[in-house]
């Protein structure tokens, strides 16, 4: 799926020049769930933009689906960004003025599909996260873990490849937590690649592989069998 | 508690400084330009109040008939003769003067002057308090007496010490000066800066022009001149309606019968409307529209004000909601925004003033008017005026965010929710309703302005240089002799003398009809007298029938004679009932007065021409050959105009040595009508561009705001693969629709009232629809542009720093 080689991100102010991400070298397969852990300021949220094209690396090349993007301006990755990777936020990060139905439908917006075909899918979306009765809601109407359910159907009504989650769970009670690692556990076995940064040990365990940063470096890889 | 407030409010201006500038800019350029257009406006309203009997003069203005087709609607006069009548009509009446204007040639030793002359009756000292430098009040009494100002006797005299001194009136009338004032002040109608007559320099008695031109004003009851008025000053105690009941009885018993038709009606008009009666008589509300103007810049701003207000409010929910936390009532909350709004408007006063300081010194010099800032006297109504704009403008914003409840206000307000965005849309609709109004308004008057402009085409108008004065009797017996001097300069191809030239504003008429003596079929039309050279000096086209000739008798024929033949316009033969200028020809119609009737025969029809030019109807215009042309129209081959000038200068001089030639192109004739067209036009222009760059600066102060309200649904969207472009066509379609929907009341609106405003014009452009949607695309295009700027720059922005932020 994806390949970071010698990867680094250097973020320079006047005076500072602050090590963000420091060689990273990650290869992701196709169909992985992948937990990305490490403690703040580790370059966690880095990497996860990086991955995800919200952000450029100042070294290094990253390879997706056998193209090096490293050096692409940012309409070119726009494009592969919509195409194939879907995101996932710990603040939810909807739109508060659109309904639960048009946050979702955002997401195809983009993608030059008929409105028809569009609310199809979304309608499907919405069933399969279980929240079509809520369709016609704003999402200060609902429960957080509701809204973060909008937005994991939000990630994936466009077929995305791949969702990358910045701790999705971190705003949510256990329960609902539990909830949406469980709706990330089904997808990831209908093939979607998962990306995931959290501090929750537990919930790193849906993940058949964690990467452990440290200061901008990789330190370990544990793998675990598929639970 | 206020100090809380005013440091708060202080501390928000400097913390929100792009806002807090475009607050205060734009509501400095609003009460600038409304303050500036009240205090224009009440100078010209109050002219004349120097004078020790102000309130009790009064001047009798004449009331046209709309049939009679002559452009204006009033005169600030009326006709001479009818003054004799009015001491025993109105029995408050304790003095009365006229004035009729005069041009003479001055001779003052060796140095001649050409010099407009007022002449008045006696009375006129009594009316008008002058200061008298020399003299007195009895120096019009004297038969040939003349009162000269102080700069009239400096420029004749070199001096004020002028009293006893000649001055000689065109070579043979001596007059004395009897006295000398002090100059009137600019702001009095007599040096009038819109009324376009010269200032009053020089007073005679109106008993005089009997002996200087033949002139008996209780027998003239036949011009109207606009600025020959008639003075009235009235009893002390007298009763308004007294005086006009006196005016109305004298006007149904006294005045001409045959006048009343064309004239309805005379009234009394106080001195102080005296300056602005011109733009009365044309009709065109020019001073009550720069009080709505100045008032719409003004709105606009406000608009800005709470606009910008509001949205900025949103961000202050947290603080509200903690005041209220800590026991603050709704209504020192409220106090508190409207302390902040009037801090504002304060600032802006203040750099209103100071822009005033500077702009009105200018504005006096450019158009000779004295102006005067007086802060002290008008310190009550400038503060009631910030006082105003501070509560309208920061009512609504302040209303909205007191009205929310602490808990409410607490959690992060969202925007305010629907009707808070329907009120903005409104207010931004508003704006630029007025401002594409105004816009339109421009566009369609410049394109009429050009299309007055194209009458100068209908004459050589750039090939005539007109000769003034010729109607003084040792220039006129030297006619020929000029003429045919004039045509052998080898650069002069033709001379004419006619009474009227084009684009002279004045209507020489008479009644014609069709039987003799018969008035139900009469009608008015307007006469031009000629020569034989006329039509081909003006490029006037004969379309039927023949040119006049020195070889028949008729054409020219000799004093006494009841009969002449005439060359008349396509309109006149329509009025006379012909079916074509072919059949007019040879046809008669007559003039009667006392001495009988007068048969005028067709001999030629020419096209019909605007002579008058500018907003007038077409009329029917008939051009007879007869004695006393006041103007010669030389026409020149547009090659060395300026030594072609000088040869015609040396050849006047010679031929005509007591008297400068006195001459100006055709085309200075237009402009000098023309100017008052496109002052008029650019004036507008200046409010219109206020107007929109306020509604864009606005415009753009709400743009900022919303999109960085918006900035994280921007990053959401950016992160679900909008691009750049769709982001920025997002942001501008939601500040679209309000403007759309301000060219939805605008433009219809545009289109109704210019068609009024076209219509007083008879050669006008057809439907002004293209120029008033252009003028709607001007404003939906600057609109989007100042939009684009900013969405354009937070679109690009990267989405990951948008979400940062939450």
């Amino acid at each position: 799926m994806l390949k970071l080689h010698n990867l680094s991100k250097y973020y320079r102010t006047d005076e500072v020049e602050t090590v963000a991400l420091d060689n990273v070298n990650i290869e992701i397969e196709s169909g992985e769930f992948v937990a990305i852990m490490g403690p703040s300021g580790c370059g966690k949220s880095t990497l996860l933009n990086i991955v995800g094209m919200l952000d450029s690396p100042s070294d290094g090349d990253y390879i997706f689906m056998g193209e090096n993007v490293a050096g692409y301006p940012e309409s070119k990755l726009s494009n592969i960004r919509k195409q194939n990777i879907g995101f996932i936020f710990q603040s939810f990060n909807l739109i508060d003025e659109l309904t639960v139905e048009e946050n979702i439908e955002l997401a195809l917006l983009y993608h030059n599909i008929p409105a028809s075909e569009r609310r199809e899918r979304v309608a499907k979306v919405m069933d399969k996260v279980g929240i079509a009765h809520r369709a016609k809601h704003m999402p200060s109407q609902l429960s957080g873990g509701q809204q973060q359910r909008v937005a994991v159907a939000r990630a994936v009504v466009g077929d995305q490849a791949m969702i990358l989650a910045d701790e999705p769970t971190g705003n949510l009670d256990s329960a609902h937590g539990q909830e949406v690692m469980e709706m990330l556990q089904s997808l990831n076995a209908e093939g979607t690649t998962i990306v995931m940064v959290t501090h929750s040990p537990a919930h790193a365990d849906y993940a058949r592989r964690t990467i452990n940063l440290f200061d901008g470096h990789v330190v370990t890889e544990d793998l675990r069998a598929a639970v | 508690m206020l100090k809380n407030y005013i440091i708060i409010a202080l501390r928000n201006i400097l913390k929100n400084r792009l806002y807090a500038f475009i607050n205060i800019v734009g509501l400095a350029i609003g009460l600038t330009v409304y303050v500036f257009g009240s205090v224009l406006v009440d100078y010209e309203q109050n002219h004349d109040q120097n004078f020790a009997n102000t309130d009790r003069i009064y001047t009798v203005n004449s009331l046209f008939s709309p049939a009679a087709n002559i452009g204006i609607k009033r005169a600030d006069t009326t006709y001479a003769a009818f003054g004799e009548f009015l001491k025993t009509g109105m029995p408050d009446l304790e003095a009365m003067a006229r004035i009729k204007r005069q041009e003479f040639l001055v001779t003052i030793g060796d140095d001649d002057y050409y010099q407009e002359i007022r002449f008045t009756d006696p009375d006129f000292t009594r009316i008008f308090d002058l200061d008298y430098v020399a003299g007195d009040s009895s120096a019009l009494n004297g038969p040939s007496s003349v009162i000269l100002t102080r700069s009239a006797a400096e420029k004749f005299f070199g001096g004020v010490d002028a009293v006893g001194q000649t001055v000689l009136l065109d070579h043979q009338h001596s007059f004395t000066v009897a006295a000398v004032v002090e100059d009137l002040p600019a702001n009095t109608h007599f040096n009038s800066s819109i009324l376009g007559e010269e200032d009053l320099a020089v007073l005679a008695p109106l008993s005089a022009l009997k002996k200087l031109i033949d002139y008996d004003p209780a027998a003239d009851w036949g011009n109207i001149s606009l600025g020959n008025r008639m003075y009235l000053l009235a009893q002390p105690d007298h009763d308004v309606a007294e005086l006009e009941t006196g005016l109305a009885a004298t006007y149904e018993q006294h005045f001409l019968e045959d006048q009343k038709e064309f004239i309805i009606g005379v009234v009394l008009e106080p001195l102080s409307q005296a300056n602005t009666a011109f733009w009365e008589a044309i009709g065109m509300p020019v001073i009550d529209s720069i009080s709505i103007l100045a008032l719409l810049v003004l709105v606009v701003a406000c608009v800005n004000y709470t606009n910008l207000a509001t949205a900025q409010n949103m961000g202050r929910a947290r603080e509200v909601g903690l005041r209220r936390t800590l026991g603050a009532g709704r209504q020192q909350l409220l106090i508190q925004f409207l302390t902040e709004s009037l801090i504002v408007v304060v600032i802006s006063l203040l750099i209103a003033l100071v822009l005033l300081e500077l702009i009105v010194p200018f504005f006096n010099q450019g158009l000779g008017k004295v102006v005067t800032l007086d802060h002290l006297a008008t310190l009550p109504w400038l503060a009631l005026t910030t006082l105003a704009v501070g509560l309208i403008s920061g009512g609504y914003p302040a209303y909205l965010i007191t009205r929310t409840t602490p808990i409410d206000s607490l959690k992060d307000g969202n925007g305010g929710g629907a009707r808070t965005s329907l009120v903005r849309a409104t207010m931004i609709g508003l704006q630029f309703v007025i401002a594409i109004f105004m816009l339109a308004t421009v566009m369609v008057m410049y394109f009429q302005n050009q299309k007055v402009k194209q009458t100068i085409d209908l004459f050589p108008t750039d090939q005539i240089l007109v000769l003034e004065r010729l109607d003084v009797d040792e220039i006129a017996q030297q006619t020929e002799t000029l003429r045919n001097e004039l045509v052998r300069l080898p650069n002069v191809e033709n001379v004419s003398f006619m009474s009227q030239v084009p684009f002279e504003q004045s209507n020489s008429s008479f009644e014609a009809n069709v039987n003799p003596g018969d008035d139900a079929t009469g009608f008015t039309m307007n006469r031009i007298r000629v020569d034989y050279e006329f039509l081909s000096t003006l490029d006037v086209a004969l379309i039927a029938g023949r040119n006049f000739s020195r070889d028949i008798a008729f054409d020219s024929p000799a004093e006494g004679v009841q009969q002449a033949n005439i060359i008349v316009n396509e309109l006149a033969v329509e009025k006379l009932g012909f079916e074509t200028p072919e059949v007019a020809l040879g046809q008669s119609f007559y003039e009667t007065d006392d001495d009988g009737s007068f048969q005028f025969t067709i001999v030629g029809v020419v096209e019909n021409q605007n002579f008058l030019g500018f907003h007038n109807k077409l009329k029917p215009f008939t051009f007879l050959v007869r004695s006393g042309q006041y103007y010669g129209a030389v026409r020149f081959k547009p090659v060395d105009v300026q030594q072609t000038v000088q040869d015609i200068e040396a050849v006047w001089d010679r031929i005509i040595p007591n008297y400068p030639m006195q001459s100006q192109f055709l085309n200075e004739t237009f402009e000098g009508v023309y100017t008052i067209y496109r002052s008029i036009n650019i004036a507008l222009a200046g409010f219109a561009a206020l107007a929109l760059s306020l509604a864009l600066i606005g415009l753009f102060g709400l743009a900022a705001f919303m999109a960085e309200r918006r900035t994280k649904e921007i990053g959401i969207r950016r992160i679900m693969g909008a691009s750049v472009r769709q982001v920025v066509r997002l942001l501008i379609w939601q500040f679209s629709k309000p403007v759309l929907w301000a060219l939805l009341i605008a433009l219809p609106l545009a289109y109704f009232s210019m068609n009024l405003y076209l219509d007083f014009f008879s050669d006008r452009i057809g439907l002004p629809i293209g120029i008033i949607a252009i003028a709607g695309m001007i404003g939906v295009v600057a609109a989007w542009g100042i939009v684009a700027m900013h969405a354009a720059s937070v679109a690009r922005a990267n989405p990951i720093n948008a979400l940062r932020y939450e």
